[in-house]
């Protein structure tokens, strides 16, 4: 992805999130989406393949109660 | 009946105890202040007048019977209008939710109705506790108590204002990237946000799954750590609940700090972000009150903020469109500005750049313990004192870098306390930050520093307006 995305890339990653939207929301959609690039291009992406998120599921949350 | 909004949990529990204190005449010198004033403030979105009487009343009744069940048996409080009302409308500020009842309390509200609380009602927040101020969603923003004029700060705006105001001496709020402890700094009160997972979200509308803490407000620590030993613990129905040991915080506040090893993220404070020179002097003079107190104080270094912000920030506008999406492609018209803005462009974040940024977030939250383990706690500024309440770019979010953001990446405890007034009168905020699951101790030294120093002996002073 370029930091600086055009308006044919928003469209098509707009159009992919199911999001039609009207002329003036699309300029706000462009303008927040130019933000959101500018950070997601500062976080890092070679890492180790066996890095873990931060997310990963643990299977004690859901054992029923009192277990 | 001034005297009596302004009493502490802990004062006027032990007076209730004591039976020189009613529960029906604190609850109706709140309820009367609250109609004299808070069309200054708006701190309230809905008040539950009927429902607090009942349970003054009741509380009342029971403790003359068998003495009170908890430190808040019979006491007011609030909740913002996040957390989930059985009967009461929860509208989380927004167009999206003026009509929604819920059928249950959240895992909080239970715990506060169990120990005999008097709920006075549902606290302003920013709309769906992430987008605001903003003007164009179901009620006004609220005011700082210390000067309407200014902000009190989000997203847990009321409720920071309704207890410095003396409105009620408790609430609950959330924190996903500082909405307990920025609202405790602007109105000079205490705020926790607890370590993640100690106190259950369930029932509390999310704003980002994955960094969303629920915790008290209060005027000081004390009552802070009276209120988290009501509602910390375990919660099956919160995936990201922790079972772990809970103590007793209002029993560890001893005062007692000698021998405490303080930390100052010397990189953020000197380069990254450096604090005005009146709030870069209140830290130092706090840090001297920590000093003759018997701690000692050393630089330490963590990544940049900036890196934290991005993190979260990346995270959270995934988390955010994926609770919004569906009204946002139907009835985006319907979102206040400010929160549009800052949740639609989630939508075109990648499922690839979601999951690296929670990659990243590891390795960021495993170098805070990192540096967390060399000291007790550390210390640096919550905010600076409040701006003036006016629209915010909303594009601000994405750019602003904050001192508050790093420990909700972190998950950290991290309390927010009054440390002076600036010449316009407004607070000053110091934000003591702990090690997992070591609430206690951040408390401890939150407690410590108020009962060292006479912030909490100065409250706003609110004039009613006249009126025609």
């Amino acid at each position: 992805m370029s930091t600086e995305p055009t308006k044919e890339e928003i469209v098509l990653l707009a159009r992919q999130a199911g999001l039609n939207l009207p002329e003036a929301y699309f300029e706000e959609l462009a303008s927040a989406y130019a933000n959101v690039r500018r950070m997601i291009d500062r976080v890092p992406t070679g890492r180790p393949r066996g890095d873990e998120p931060a997310h990963v599921f643990s299977p004690a949350k859901f054992l029923p109660a009192g277990k | 009946m001034s005297e009596l909004c302004f009493l502490t949990i802990a004062e006027a529990s032990r007076l209730i105890a004591a039976g020189k204190l009613s529960p029906v005449e604190l609850t109706e010198a709140c309820l009367d202040r609250i109609a004299e004033l808070d069309h200054l403030l708006d701190s309230f979105v809905t008040l539950t007048t009927e429902r607090a009487r009942a349970e003054a009343k009741a509380a009342e009744t029971a403790i003359r019977a068998g003495g009170p069940v908890s430190p808040m048996h019979g006491i007011p409080y609030c909740l913002k209008d996040i957390y989930d009302t059985a009967g009461i409308r929860t509208t989380a500020m927004s167009r999206l939710l003026a009509d929604n009842i819920p059928t249950r309390d959240s895992f909080c509200g239970e715990k506060l109705v169990a120990a005999g609380g008097v709920l006075l009602g549902k606290n302003a927040t920013w709309e769906f506790a992430h987008g605001g101020p903003s003007w164009d969603v179901l009620f006004p923003p609220a005011r700082n108590a210390w000067n309407r004029d200014h902000s009190p700060a989000g997203s847990s705006s009321g409720s920071g204002a309704a207890v410095a105001a003396g409105f009620a001496p408790a609430t609950l709020g959330s924190d996903t990237g500082g909405s307990i402890r920025s609202p405790a700094a602007a109105n000079g009160i205490a705020g926790l946000k607890p370590t993640y997972g100690l106190v259950s979200r369930r029932g509390v509308i999310p704003n980002c799954f994955s960094h969303d803490h629920a915790g008290p407000l209060a005027w000081t620590t004390e009552d802070v750590a009276i209120l988290m030993n009501l509602i910390a613990g375990y919660d099956p129905e919160d995936p990201g609940s922790a079972s772990v040991p809970i103590p007793d915080y209002a029993a560890a506040l001893t005062g007692d700090v000698r021998g405490l090893v303080i930390g100052i993220p010397q990189t953020w404070l000197e380069e990254e972000l450096p604090p005005s020179a009146p709030t870069k002097a209140a830290l130092e003079a706090a840090l001297e009150v920590f000093k003759g107190l018997g701690a000692t104080v050393r630089p330490v270094k963590l990544p940049p903020l900036q890196d934290y912000d991005d993190a979260k920030k990346t995270i959270a506008v995934a988390e955010l469109f994926t609770i919004h999406g569906k009204d946002l492609r139907e009835r985006p018209e319907l979102f206040g500005a400010s929160l549009r803005y800052r949740i639609i462009a989630g939508g075109l974040v990648r499922a690839e750049e979601y999951v690296q940024a929670m990659r990243w977030r590891t390795e960021l939250a495993r170098a805070m313990q990192a540096t967390m383990a060399t000291i007790d706690v550390l210390m640096l500024p919550t905010n600076e004192p409040a701006a003036k309440l006016e629209p915010v770019a909303p594009e601000t979010l994405f750019t602003r870098r904050s001192w508050t953001t790093a420990f909700n990446v972190g998950g950290n405890p991290a309390l927010s306390v009054c440390n002076g007034f600036n010449d316009l009168g407004l607070p000053f905020s110091l934000q003591i930050v702990g090690k997992l699951f070591d609430d206690a101790t951040v408390l401890r030294v939150g407690d410590a520093y108020e009962k060292a120093t006479p912030w909490r002996d100065r409250r706003p002073v609110l004039v009613a307006k006249e009126t025609a």
